[in-house]
């Protein structure tokens, strides 16, 4: 492998886990949303992002990662790359026993990450590796409805009662604190930059800061500074345990029987 | 016809209009005159096949995420988000038939939780292993299409649109489960064998799924009144014996092996002769203490009342907003 | 607090492409009716493109009663409005092509 190769595919590790991961933890929602409407859309959103994360693993597999399916069912917790935010629980329980999901820290989470990745799309439409530019033209039209979706949450849950702004501020503190993790590119970031495959760490941060504020602004909501880093950097392989767990739920079949040609 | 003036007619002239157009394959629609009984019959099969598509979807939703492959992943998630979507239509149409009884959804939904609607049999028994992902998708779906395609031509107008739709989507369901079943029965011999324990573990659920033969199995049925209103036009058994004829043969040719030594077909009373599935262990499980009704019945009712202060902000969200979003 | 406002009802419009007209599609629940369009999408387009969608709350539209429903009947006297009113016109123009001959 040259050493591009190897940013390029660091880089693309990030965005396939961090599709793959964050799809997963809305995907536990399935049957449990607030509303069976909202349930019904939400999984579209899913199916939608993980969708995205198998793109971003087909190109992996040109790079010679691997299958799509080794890469995404056959690593270990420390192989993957994506944010540490986005690893973790949807709240107390697990998705069959008691689950005691936090619809406001949802929201959150998908509202930030959707802003998030709409500025990443739109750098990678300029990226110096073609694949790039393809996967992320296909993905964009997929983007506006998402954040359509999570923007309409956020907004209305901010102004309605006060339990729910009490909430919805709590989980933006929260998500808020490792934040920083979903934008960060890693210890390569400045190589990833350099080959002008993404805009730089610098100014993914501002662009977003920018389309958030922006959002805040409209509901009467500000915060300081830069968000952080708390639990560590996914993107270097540190992970918790919310991480292994959901491993090993997503590859638990795919396990089960070693001899499996298909499925 | 001439033009008819509700407001003059008597009740008994009320029911003889309805029922003349009940003979003439007109469709009822939801504010429509219609006799208590119908309304009540719509009710209670509505309301249950509704329900059972909300609780249907989680023996499946286990397997979402373990899904093997991401393909897999995705098309069983959008299968089990179809169910959703399908209780969705279903509950909206029943909805429309409460509507002037003064009850809406949180009516509905408490009646799960206390266990006064009821839903169908296969969605109170567990799903341990992937293959059980398999089988419910080919064969409780497959049964499931061949009552919904019946009643595609229900006097009840609402109903039989929102059939329509969810009979289109079931047709993905069917070629999703014969994908996972025919993956593992050209499997290893473990995925032969978690198969054929799945079939095991289905078939009497799947016998039952259709209903009773006759009302003394289990003391009462409405099979009857939804027959004389057009809502359905096929019996239970019929049902049952259109289910054999098409999947026994399928499930043969797989190499698998269907737990009833006594199953065969009559070539000369032209049907299938099988064990009598237990109808008492049936209006148990459909009473809701079957193995898995408890857990169930408590996943989702927690779900509802853990997202309580999402629907109790939204409602005064509207509120506040009255003069800008209507 | 009662969810009662939550559960507002909203029925859905869609045109599936250009060139065709508006459908009715069905209804869903929502607080509001910008909710009602992020949900509508999803919960009746999983699988069909479409152009354009539409929600409107149902106390908003003037719905039938049965009594007009079966009341709103026409006699089949009105020839005059279409084309089968005026299947007289071949012949006539007949008339004029012989005479100019």
């Amino acid at each position: 492998m040259t050493k591009d190769n190897k940013y390029i595919s660091e880089l693309i590790y990030q965005l396939a886990d961090d599709n793959f991961i964050h799809s997963y933890r809305g995907s536990e929602w399935l049957g449990l949303a607030p509303h069976i409407e909202e349930d019904v859309a939400f999984s579209s959103i899913n199916q939608d992002t993980m969708g995205h994360a198998s793109m971003y693993f087909e190109l992996l597999e040109t790079l010679g990662e691997g299958s799509v399916d080794e890469l995404s069912h056959n690593r270990k917790p420390k192989d993957f790359r994506n944010a540490i935010i986005l690893e973790e629980a949807n709240g107390s329980g697990t998705y069959l026993d008691q689950p005691e999901y936090d619809w406001a820290f949802t929201v959150i989470r998908h509202l930030f990450f959707g802003v998030l990745k709409e500025i990443r799309l739109e750098s990678l439409n300029q990226s110096s590796y073609e694949p790039l530019i393809h996967t992320s033209r296909k993905i964009q039209t997929e983007q506006y409805y998402h954040l359509m979706h999570w923007k309409t949450w956020f907004t209305q849950l901010m102004l309605s009662t006060q339990e729910a702004r009490d909430k919805m501020e709590q989980a933006i503190s929260r998500v808020w604190r490792d934040f920083g993790g979903v934008i960060s590119l890693g210890k390569y970031g400045k190589e990833i930059s350099d080959l002008k495959l993404i805009a730089s760490e610098d100014e993914l941060r501002s662009e977003w800061l920018r389309r958030i504020h922006q959002i805040f602004d409209q509901v009467g909501f500000s915060i300081e500074g830069n968000p952080g880093m708390e639990q560590g950097n996914g993107r270097n392989g540190e992970h918790t345990e919310d991480l292994t767990s959901a491993l090993n739920i997503l590859s638990e079949v795919y396990h089960s029987d070693i001899d499996a040609v298909t499925w | 016809m001439v033009t008819v003036r509700f407001s003059e007619l008597t009740e008994e002239e009320k029911y003889n209009h309805f029922m003349e157009r009940i003979e003439n394959d007109e469709k009822i629609e939801a504010d429509d005159w219609m006799p208590d009984e119908y309304r009540n019959a719509l009710i209670k099969l509505i309301s249950s096949h509704g329900i059972s598509e909300i609780m249907g979807a989680l023996p499946e939703k286990e397997w979402v995420p373990k899904a093997p492959t991401i393909n897999r992943k995705l098309s069983i998630m959008a299968k089990v988000q179809d169910e959703m979507g399908h209780g969705q239509l279903l509950l909206r149409v029943n909805e429309d038939l409460i509507k002037p009884l003064g009850r809406n959804r949180e009516n509905v939904m408490n009646d799960l939780f206390t266990k006064k609607l009821k839903f169908h049999n296969v969605f109170h028994m567990p799903s341990p292993t992937w293959a059980d992902a398999a089988i419910i998708a080919w064969l409780v779906d497959g049964a499931a299409i061949l009552t919904q395609t019946m009643m595609l031509k229900t006097s009840y107008g609402p109903y039989g649109r929102a059939l329509k739709r969810i009979c289109q989507e079931e047709s993905f369901h069917a070629k999703h489960g014969e994908s996972l079943t025919l993956a593992l029965a050209s499997g290893t011999s473990n995925q032969k064998q978690m198969l054929q324990e799945s079939l095991n573990r289905w078939w009497e659920s799947l016998l039952m799924f259709f209903g009773p033969k006759s009302k003394k199995d289990i003391g009462s049925s409405s099979v009857d009144i939804n027959i004389k209103y057009k809502l359905r036009t096929k019996t239970n058994e019929q049902l049952r014996q259109e289910f054999l004829t098409k999947y026994v043969p399928k499930i043969k040719l797989l190499g698998l092996t269907i737990p009833d030594e006594t199953l065969r077909f009559d070539e000369e009373k032209e049907e299938w002769i099988y064990r009598e599935p237990d109808w008492k262990k049936f209006k148990q499980v459909v009473s809701g203490n079957g193995p898995k009704s408890e857990e169930r019945i408590a996943l989702r009712r927690d779900s509802y009342k853990n997202n309580e202060w999402v629907r109790n902000a939204l409602a005064a969200y509207h509120q506040k907003n009255r003069v800008f979003a209507g | 607090m009662s969810e009662e406002k939550f559960y507002e009802e909203f029925e859905v419009f869609s045109r599936k492409k250009d060139g065709l007209a508006l459908e009715h599609k069905f209804s869903l629940l929502a607080p509001n009716r910008e909710m009602a369009f992020v949900m509508a999408k999803e919960n009746f387009f999983r699988r069909e493109p479409i152009k354009e969608l539409w929600v409107v709350k149902r106390s908003e539209i003037r719905m039938m009663g049965q009594e007009e429903r079966e009341g709103f009947k026409k006699l089949d006297n009105k020839h005059y409005r279409e084309t089968k009113g005026y299947t007289d016109l071949p012949k006539k123009w007949k008339k004029f092509q012989e005479k100019a001959k």
